[in-house]
């Protein structure tokens, strides 16, 4: 994941972006984290105590249905030829059965991932746009009033666990005063999540709600660094248009961390939002990766961490593809260090993000 | 530590309280449409005439085991929920948590219990059409005595000689018992397991069984939807067209789904949700009184434990009034360290105990144990049990610390080894649950208790089908766990379920199944099936 060196006239040359290899690299490296991963989580599910052949055949099975059935299933064979058998597995396109329930992993998590993401959908929907409107509005009214209350209000939104949200919400909108929304999320399996919207309103309004002023006080943050810089001063004495100067100067910098702390949120909920699938009864990946864990299902804990971790690594590479696209030093780098990393831990912090003077 | 706790929990029960209210808040204030939907329904609430038709809505919590559909081989409460929609067995249980005959029309022991003639009732059939014979009571046996299934409750009707199973004719079936071994409590350690299947049965793939409902859609972890079985073999049962078993995590969400309307029937609501229910025009508490008992487990093969007078000591420290008031939030009744309070052989003459820290005191001073810490290993089912236990042996000069573990560590190998945990278990016959506890023939014996005098009287007591030949048998078994035993029982716990009144054909048993009987409900706003 380290940084790559391009030789940019050659590539220019051939026509191919300066951004190429660098991408093929980290796609590379995404690759081998998803694998690392995958051997870091068969290990640790081998220290927890206790085993599945236990926890499926409860407390009254006798000592030899457990050796059995711990042998059916293969746990009594060394953990590298387990880990190399599943690997083995995965490479031929399976993902084995699960040791609870015995139906294919595939089955038992297609659902539960189509259902997280259409969930990680409709967050995304909401509460990009309304972080960046919100936030470029009270960066454009910086200590007015209304920005003031707005941040006490983001702050103690912000306090909320996102439980106590959800139960507010639930009493707010479903039972106590208001009964507009079914105040748990029991979908059918049978159809498609997005036909079935009455289901999704609390959920996506509790994940917007929890999740909107980290991402609005970013925005306005880094929004507020933009307008002081240099270049925007430079931009109104030439009489710039301010319209123009905060649309076209001073948004697409201050869009850098925002697209950071837009893929910390989304691989955040992509792992699955355990606390609001339990409050809901959500049918998400949360719960069920939570649940494989607390039986030892091996199979099915495998097969959410890899995916899980691809989807994590997918993300904040399409991330740092979008901030190298929007910073033009990064872009067009001849010869210049593409430390994507370093920006993006630079970039993270809103207070200090300084260094978004690339715009030439 | 334990302070922290309590005021946790404390303020966890509060919470509870609060969130719930909150949400039966709206119930009260609430909502016009739904309201109106509970109006007709108490319209129709008193006419007691059974209608068809419908889909019934079924809350469960079944911790994180997603569970199967394996008949002989279910994981976790789920599974066995779902055992008692889709298959059916030679008995079931009674509303006095008795074992009664449910496909067989006879069954029949000789004089010691060595043999039993079971015969089918006439015209009985497989969801798939198939007629139920012999065969599949033959083939049904032996799958769940099959070493190589690993049924964890294979070794209940361990007895049963798998070499001797005679076909006597097309309905009959002749079951011999091990070695001459007799086994009285066979139907009991049977009828939660033992559903009849055919032979090209398959849980995954062919889940076929009798019960009165067939399975069209299983999501584990999510819910099962069942359709009925138009031939089951109760006349004009099951009721409703459709049976969801609908899993939750958690009692909260649970709760709202049923004061909204989203379920219409909830199974073991926590003792605390008791208070949610009254004046609750949305549903309504049913209170079971079943004997599931509440206890300790104290380790006989470990120190103190392996003293008499440290396990008289402990018995003597719980304040079980208390318990019953804070744990079971009043929904229990007083035991007196032994299980199986309604069965006939049950010993109710010996003397109650009561806290008596005086007297515990002297007896861990006698041996040698004045300053005693241990670890009380709790599973979460039993975490306030812990917390209010350790309380009460501070009294005595014991500290208790808690260690809570998931399932999965709990029901682990190191279930043997720890010192004192908590344990509880269902209320069924006398010597059905000393086969499951602290018999001879336990596979989950925590206590390690082994009594010579107990274990013969165990294996005499299950060969007497006499039930007056049994009684002092039992007294004497139980006057042995009484005085020294490994149990620490000190509740027997009420079965609560969460009922809309949408819902008839259910009322309160002493088994823990009222809300199991899925044959017998009925949807009272019903529209009768259009389809053909």
């Amino acid at each position: 994941m380290s940084a790559a060196e391009t030789d940019a006239p050659v590539l220019k040359g051939r026509g191919i972006p300066g951004w190429l290899p660098w991408f093929l690299k980290r796609l590379l490296s995404g690759l081998g984290a998803v694998l690392a991963s995958s051997v870091i989580v068969f290990m640790a599910t081998q220290a927890l105590p206790s085993d599945p052949a236990r926890v499926i055949l409860g407390p009254e099975a006798s000592e030899e249905s457990i050796h059995l059935l711990q042998r059916q299933l293969g746990l009594d064979r060394p953990v590298a030829v387990q880990y190399a058998d599943w690997l083995g597995r995965l490479l031929r396109g399976g993902l084995g059965h699960s040791l609870d329930s015995q139906v294919p992993v595939t089955d038992l998590i297609s659902a539960r991932f189509g259902n997280t993401l259409v969930l990680l959908g409709l967050v995304a929907l909401f509460s990009i746009p309304l972080s960046l409107a919100i936030g470029v509005a009270l960066a454009l009214r910086r200590d007015s009033r209304l920005d003031r209350a707005a941040v006490t209000v983001l702050v103690l939104l912000k306090a909320l666990p996102s439980f106590a949200l959800a139960i507010g919400l639930i009493s707010l909108l479903s039972t106590s005063v208001f009964s507009l929304l079914p105040a748990v999320s029991l979908l059918d399996p049978e159809r498609s999540p997005l036909s079935q919207l009455q289901y999704l309103v609390l959920p996506t309004l509790t994940l917007v709600l929890s999740g909107l002023p980290y991402l609005t006080r970013l925005v306005r943050g880094s929004m507020i660094e933009a307008l002081e810089a240099e270049y925007v001063t430079l931009a109104r004495l030439r009489g710039v248009p301010e319209r123009r100067v905060v649309w076209r100067h001073a948004l697409p910098n201050a869009l850098i961390p925002a697209i950071q702390g837009i893929a910390l949120m989304l691989s955040v909920l992509f792992g699955g939002t355990l606390i609001v699938e339990v409050v809901f009864t959500y049918p998400g990946i949360g719960s069920t990766l939570n649940a494989a864990v607390q039986v030892r299902d091996l199979p099915v804990i495998q097969a959410v961490v890899l995916i899980v971790t691809a989807g994590v690594v997918a993300i904040n590479l399409v991330a740092d593809l979008l901030t190298v696209l929007l910073t033009p030093r990064l872009r067009t780098a001849g010869g210049v260090r593409l430390n994507v990393r370093r920006t993006r831990r630079v970039f993270r912090d809103a207070q200090n993000a300084r260094l978004v003077k690339t715009h030439s | 530590m334990s302070t922290t706790d309590r005021s946790r929990r404390e303020f966890l029960r509060a919470a509870t309280a609060v969130g719930g209210g909150l949400i039966l808040g709206g119930g009260l204030l609430g909502c016009g449409e739904r309201d109106a939907a509970a109006g007709t329904a108490t319209a129709a609430a008193k006419d007691p005439t059974p209608r068809h038709g419908g889909r019934l809505r079924f809350g469960i919590i079944d911790g994180d085991l997603s569970g199967n559909l394996d008949a002989h081989k279910p994981a976790g409460i789920g599974s066995t929920i779902r055992g008692f929609a889709i298959y059916s067995k030679l008995w079931e249980w009674s509303e006095e948590m008795t074992p009664r005959l449910a496909l067989a029309e006879e069954a029949e022991t000789n004089a010691d219990a060595t043999t039993w003639t079971i015969r089918l009732r006439k015209g009985l059939e497989f969801h798939n059409g198939k007629t139920i014979t012999a065969d599949d009571v033959i083939f049904s046996t032996l799958r769940l005595t099959d070493p190589e299934l690993a049924s964890p409750y294979r070794h209940l009707v361990s007895g049963i000689d798998r070499s001797r199973i005679e076909k006597l004719d097309e309905r009959t079936v002749r079951i011999n018992m091990k070695e001459g071994h007799g086994f009285l409590p066979l139907a009991d350690a049977w009828v939660n397991f033992g559903g009849i299947v055919p032979p090209d049965y398959h849980p995954v793939i062919n889940p076929v069984g009798a019960g009165p409902y067939r399975i069209k859609d299983f999501k584990p972890g999510q819910r099962a939807l069942l359709t009925r079985f138009e031939n089951y073999y109760k006349p004009s049962k099951p009721y409703t067209d459709e049976l969801e078993i609908i899993e939750f995590k958690d009692q909260t969400s649970r709760y709202a789904a049923l004061v909204g309307g989203q379920v219409d029937l909830v199974y073991g609501l926590a003792p605390e949700q008791t208070a949610l229910f009254r004046n609750n025009p949305r549903a309504s508490l049913q209170v079971s009184e079943a004997h599931r008992w509440q206890g300790f487990s104290l380790n006989l093969k470990k120190t103190p434990f392996d003293d008499v007078r440290v396990r008289q000591a402990f018995r003597l420290i719980a304040d079980r009034e208390e318990l019953i008031r804070r744990v079971l939030n009043g929904q229990g009744r007083l035991a007196n360290d032994l299980y199986s309070p309604r069965d006939p052989t049950f010993l109710a003459t010996l003397p109650q105990r009561h806290q008596d820290l005086d007297r515990a005191k002297a007896l861990l001073r006698e041996a040698g144990h004045e300053r005693l810490s241990l670890e009380l290993v709790a599973s979460a089912a039993g975490s306030a049990a812990a917390v209010a236990f350790a309380e009460q042996a501070r009294r005595a000069g014991v500290e208790l610390k808690i260690r809570q573990v998931d399932l999965a560590t709990f029901n682990g190998p190191q279930m043997r080894d720890w010192q004192i945990s908590t344990y509880e278990g269902m209320g069924e016959s006398y010597l059905s649950t000393a086969a499951r506890t602290d018999g001879p023939i336990s596979a989950s014996n925590r206590t390690n208790f082994s009594d010579e005098r107990f274990d013969e009287l165990f294996r005499t007591a299950v060969q007497r089908t006499d039930v007056q030949a049994r009684v002092p048998l039992a007294h004497e078994m139980q006057q042995i766990q009484h005085e020294r035993g490994g149990l620490l029982i000190w509740a027997y716990s009420n079965v609560l379920d969460g009922v809309s009144p949408r819902v008839g054909g259910i009322s309160p048993e002493h088994s823990h199944f009222s809300t199991w009987r899925f044959e017998n409900f009925w949807l009272r706003d019903a529209q009768p099936a259009t389809t053909a």
